[in-house]
């Protein structure tokens, strides 16, 4: 497998966006009231996937494919007492890992799909390529 | 478990830091009963939300026994108004439930959005309305638990004592069967009171109303951030339309009340304590807070208070617990002792703990490291 190669500018990018996704989280004060209105924890009830969750390990700057596990609704915010903006830092977290390499696979592939044929499955299922098409 | 998702786990409400030899999230009474014998020492965690490490394992060799899962609920008996669930199950959760069989859960800690009923049994919540439903263990009708052998036993009102408010040092609380009371239209009425000695009078003309469920107390500092003037307030929740609050105005009012320990944590003061004293002896109490510049809000109908120290002022802790003794006050009255309390437990309560902890759990294998 072609080993992904990260230019010096992602690398420096990809470590800025850390940085600022691990300051917007970083006031987390782990009362965990985020979890009540977080529909990815009320699903699978873990622990892992709620915004204290993700704050512990963003504020170490860990790249974890975690992050990956959100919806981005904001649920969290409205619930948060202090207003963090979780969706921001999930979202420079991401964004930093694909500047690494370590974004998910099938996001990847889905994109490529998109570009392709227009369709996230890759599915031929309308005329104009530059058309989104969905399921 | 990866080691970096094994720190999620290493930490609760109470921002203490451990670490884990692993975590386990069971499902069943059987995964729970095979993860207890194969294990040496075991940490049980319910929503994380304690303020007394509680739930922090430590010195890297515990096993963390998430009971997020165990999230069922099953049986309703209407008539005799009692429900069985498992001890996952989060308050709110169960509210929505009973909601529409016009019943609920009476008690209700600040976090009832995401605290599990484990964790509300473990620690023998009392929360905001204990002023008319006293606590947890008042409400159960009998648990079901799994020792340190892994044996899955039932524990009737008589036995409950080892288990509520043990914090977990006695086994597994896997399942409670859960009395309810008929569902309350409520309202709330916000007072504000001059001296401190006014909120002792009022506050013992309120409990002599049965209408009364709630009377919480906000000194000045907690007031002035709230947005109030900067006076004592009361809020006082009636279960019939005497307050002055209704509907919305009364869900906002309490939705405010939820948010204050967040909210002071914010402002440096992460250290909340959680003294029980009698109500002639808060004016004792509050005066020495104040000298001390230490913000305090707390359950005034139940004399439980909660000041809060910033990192500076943790100093004054040791100091507190000595006064609230010698007011003959209790060090705490529902966030538990976990591991930050450790140190404040008297010699004889300590003994009893010990004696408890040999019987119930002789593998020493449940909790190690807190409360005792």
């Amino acid at each position: 497998m072609e080993k992904h190669k990260i230019s010096e500018a992602d690398r420096i990018e990809a470590s800025n966006l850390m940085e600022e996704a691990s300051d917007i989280l970083d006031s987390c004060i782990k009362c965990g009231m985020c979890k009540s209105l977080c529909p990815v924890f009320k699903t699978l009830k873990e622990e892992r996937v709620s915004a204290r969750g993700k704050a512990i390990i963003l504020s170490d700057k860990i790249m974890n494919k975690v992050v990956f596990e959100c919806t981005l609704c904001k649920g969290c915010e409205q619930k948060c007492p202090l207003g963090i903006k979780v969706c921001d830092a999930i979202r420079k977290a991401r964004e930093a890992m694909v500047l690494k390499g370590k974004g998910l696979k099938s996001n990847e592939e889905m994109i490529d799909n998109i570009r392709k044929t227009g369709n996230p499955f890759g599915k031929n299922i309308g005329n104009d390529p530059e058309k989104l098409y969905c399921c | 478990m990866n080691k970096d998702i094994k720190k999620i786990y290493e930490v609760d409400a109470s921002q203490l830091k451990g670490s884990a030899l692993d975590v386990v999230s069971p499902t069943n009474t059987e995964e729970v009963r095979r993860i207890i014998t194969q294990t040496k020492n075991i940490v049980i965690r319910g929503a994380g939300t304690g303020l007394a490490g509680g739930c922090v394992p430590q010195h890297g060799s515990d096993v963390v026994l998430d009971m997020s899962k165990m999230d069922k609920i099953s049986e309703l008996d209407k008539e005799r108004r009692t429900i069985e669930i498992e001890a996952g199950v989060i308050l709110d959760d169960l509210q929505d439930y009973l909601s529409d069989f016009n019943l609920e859960f009476p008690v209700k800690p600040s976090s009832h959005a995401v605290v599990t009923i484990g964790g509300m049994i473990a620690t023998d919540a009392v929360g905001n309305r204990a002023i008319k439903y006293r606590k947890t263990s008042d409400w159960i009708k009998w648990i079901e638990i799994i020792d340190s052998f892994g044996k899955v036993e039932k524990r009737g009102i008589t036995e409950l004592s080892d288990y509520s408010g043990m914090e977990g040092i006695s086994g597994v609380i896997m399942r409670a069967c859960l009395k309810l009371s008929p569902l309350k239209k409520r309202t709330a009425t916000l007072l504000e009171v001059d001296n401190l000695d006014d909120v002792t009078s009022v506050v013992r003309k309120l409990k002599k109303n049965s209408a009364v469920s709630m009377i919480e107390f906000f000194d000045k500092e907690i007031s002035k951030e709230l947005g109030f003037d900067e006076h004592y307030h009361l809020i006082v929740e009636y279960e019939d339309d005497s307050g002055e609050l209704k509907d919305k105005e009364y869900k906002k009012l309490l939705a405010l009340r939820d948010k204050i320990y967040p909210f002071v944590a914010d402002k440096g003061y992460t250290r909340i304590e959680d003294p029980k004293i009698m109500l002639d002896r808060f004016v004792k109490l509050m005066s020495w807070l104040e000298s001390k510049n230490i913000p305090t809000f707390g359950h005034i109908g139940v004399g439980i208070l909660h000041p809060c120290f910033n990192h500076e002022q943790e100093k004054y802790i040791s100091e507190m617990m000595k006064l609230v003794k010698r007011l003959s006050g209790q060090i705490s009255g529902e966030h538990g002792v976990g591991i930050l309390k450790k140190e404040f437990v008297e010699m004889n309560d300590k003994k009893i703990l010990i004696n408890v902890k040999k019987r119930t759990d002789p593998l020493n294998k449940f909790n190690v490291g807190k409360v005792i």
